[in-house]
């Protein structure tokens, strides 16, 4: 009773019209900010006279899934398949030579402070840099449009950001854990693998599936070193665009499919995303 | 004897294991990045022009570089370049840190708000570039129904008419990337200590006077470490190009690193293209030792 009177009148208080303006802002823009997305999931359910229409049709008559089949029997399955296979092992390979990488500078800095920022500078290097000497290079070990070119590209990309991700985080552990580990005698490699390694476990994963995202995301290289046997779901979907007739239901579905599962994982990654995103200067 | 040589061994592999963790990593770097970039460098100094049927480089001193000079395509290119920077990242950065501010005090289902603000961040570009391919259509787009509604003319030819087509890119690359600013201010903002503002208050600042002295100054690095980040991925503005306009109409939205792809996989123009990479590279470096300068900064070393 106390408690509802208070709520009430607080509710009179100049101070909330603040509040109240501040929410309608933050209403707004959501709106306006989250349209785009909208108008890609009402495509992909819409026919071709829904959206070849004037004026344009918002909300599509019927849920029709069909077009996600016909997306995905259009090149998205293929495109799919294929970024997955790129990015798992690309992540995969950059976690085990990083970690390592990570464990040796951020425990021993060994190295001083070079060693990690001429990794970390590698990183920033611009892409058309390195595409045209990497197109030649695998032009002559005959390995254009094929999954290694691709693998071996986003690991000099993503090495780098796991190596500078990871060394952070073993920075954070404080050093009396392995220590207790090697006076019972585990040795070094004991220690990182039994001790060291799953302790920072939440980062591992976090940079795990940036890797992930970063080279599934990818375009400017699937788009130069890939020709037609090996197609990403970016190039597949910027082929589609290309075309002469454009589908565009089965584009937004397919383009729908390749970005839900990386919402998805950033989402879980919330908590890391500014430490990734800005290659942890900031901790956030 | 013998257990004492094992012994000896495995405390000589103890010693060495920093330089053996971080050897692979090394290696695979130097092997598959300073070839490519040395290997460009030579180029860049060559004359190939593979598009014409020459088959191998011939050294060309600086001609390439020379030629930068005198190239229009170029400099339009740069000029471009500096366009986005001034009102893409600008506006990036004044909305990102206007949400920011918004979302900075607690309320219910702030998580949640936070997360649908970062989901155009979260698309993939090649994605982002598709939707609003979709949204500028002069046509059937939905851009332009409500620019009629509203009653703005007929609406507008965004894709394909000089004056919009980059500000169309702007648009959209600041749509995804404002989420970004967005969330690292954000964090910014919660790292500056309470005590601050209530010590301002005990001082009577009012709200403007603690958002200029105390906001600003503490967000300094970080607001510093942004702009870098964005700026060194404007060079790599790319996919959005390619999806939105393909550097038309007669190149009025071409981006440094199109004109790029254009001279090496569209033209085979090697030893050009090779050199053009250089120069950005030269640029992104002097920016990559502020960004690294502001980091070390951070790190408090």
């Amino acid at each position: 009773m106390e408690n509802r009177r208070l709520r009430a009148r607080r509710l009179f208080r100049p101070n909330d019209y603040l509040v109240i303006f501040v929410f309608v802002v933050i209403a707004l823009l959501l709106i306006l900010f989250l349209s785009p997305i909208f108008w890609m999931l009402s495509t992909a359910f819409k026919d071709k006279g829904e959206y070849f229409t004037y004026p344009p049709v918002y909300l599509p008559k019927k849920l029709d899934f069909s077009h996600f089949f016909n997306g995905l029997k259009l090149g998205g399955a293929k495109g799919i398949h294929d970024t997955l296979i790129v990015a798992a092992s690309t992540t995969a390979l950059s976690m085990i030579i990083g970690s390592l990488a990570a464990y040796s500078l951020g425990r021993f800095r060994i190295g001083g402070k070079h060693l990690a920022f001429w990794i970390l500078s590698i990183r920033m290097m611009p892409p058309v840099a390195s595409v045209l000497p990497l197109f030649l290079f695998y032009r002559f070990l005959k390995i254009l449009d094929t999954y290694e070119a691709l693998i071996i590209t986003y690991t000099i990309f993503n090495l780098p950001f796991a190596v500078w991700m990871l060394k952070g985080f073993f920075e954070e552990l404080p050093k009396s854990l392995e220590e207790a580990a090697l006076v019972d005698g585990c040795g070094r490699l004991g220690a990182f693998y039994k001790i060291a390694l799953p302790l920072i476990a939440p980062g591992l994963v976090a940079t795990a599936l940036f890797c992930f995202m970063f080279s599934w995301n990818e375009f400017f290289f699937a788009l130069i070193l890939c020709r037609s046997k090996i197609t990403p779901v970016t190039v597949v979907i910027a082929g589609m665009i290309g075309g002469h007739e454009i589908l565009w239901a089965e584009i937004s579905a397919v383009a729908a499919m390749a970005s839900i599962p990386i919402i998805a994982l950033a989402i879980f990654l919330q908590r890391y995303l500014v430490r990734g995103l800005t290659l942890g200067a900031v901790k956030g | 004897m013998e257990k004492n040589r094992r012994a000896r061994f495995s405390l000589s592999i103890e010693k060495r294991i920093p330089v053996l963790f971080v050897s692979p990593c090394v290696a695979v770097l130097l092997a598959v990045s300073i070839f490519p970039f040395l290997y460009s460098l030579w180029l860049s100094f060559n004359k190939w022009e593979l598009g014409m049927g020459q088959r191998s480089p011939t050294f060309a001193w600086l001609n390439n570089y020379a030629h930068l000079f005198t190239d229009n395509r170029f400099w339009d290119s740069i000029e471009n370049m500096a366009e986005v920077l001034i009102f893409g990242v600008g506006a990036q950065f004044l909305i990102g840190l206007g949400l920011a501010l918004l979302l900075n005090r607690p309320f219910r289902g702030r998580r949640w708000v936070t997360t649908l603000f970062l989901l155009p961040m979260m698309i993939c570009p090649v994605v982002v570039g598709c939707n609003w391919k979709m949204i500028y259509n002069y046509s059937y787009g939905p851009l332009n129904h409500i620019l009629r509604i509203i009653g703005i003319g007929e609406g507008l030819n965004w894709l394909g008419s000089t004056h919009l087509a980059l500000p169309s890119i702007i648009i959209a690359d600041s749509w995804e990337w404002m989420p970004f600013m967005m969330i690292v201010l954000l964090a910014g903002l919660q790292s500056i200590p309470v005590e601050l503002y209530e010590a301002a208050k005990v001082d009577g600042a009012s709200g403007w006077q603690e958002f200029w002295y105390i906001t600003l100054p503490s967000l300094k690095t970080i607001i510093i470490i942004a702009i870098l980040i964005r700026m060194m991925d404007t060079f790599k503005l790319f996919d959005l190009v390619v999806l939105l306009t393909q550097g038309g109409p007669a190149g009025a939205s071409e981006t440094i690193s199109y004109y790029n792809y254009l001279t090496g996989f569209k033209f085979f123009n090697m030893g050009y293209a090779a050199s053009l990479a250089y120069i950005q590279l030269a640029v992104i470096i002097v920016i990559a030792t502020f960004f690294l300068r502001s980091l070390r900064k951070g790190e408090g070393g």
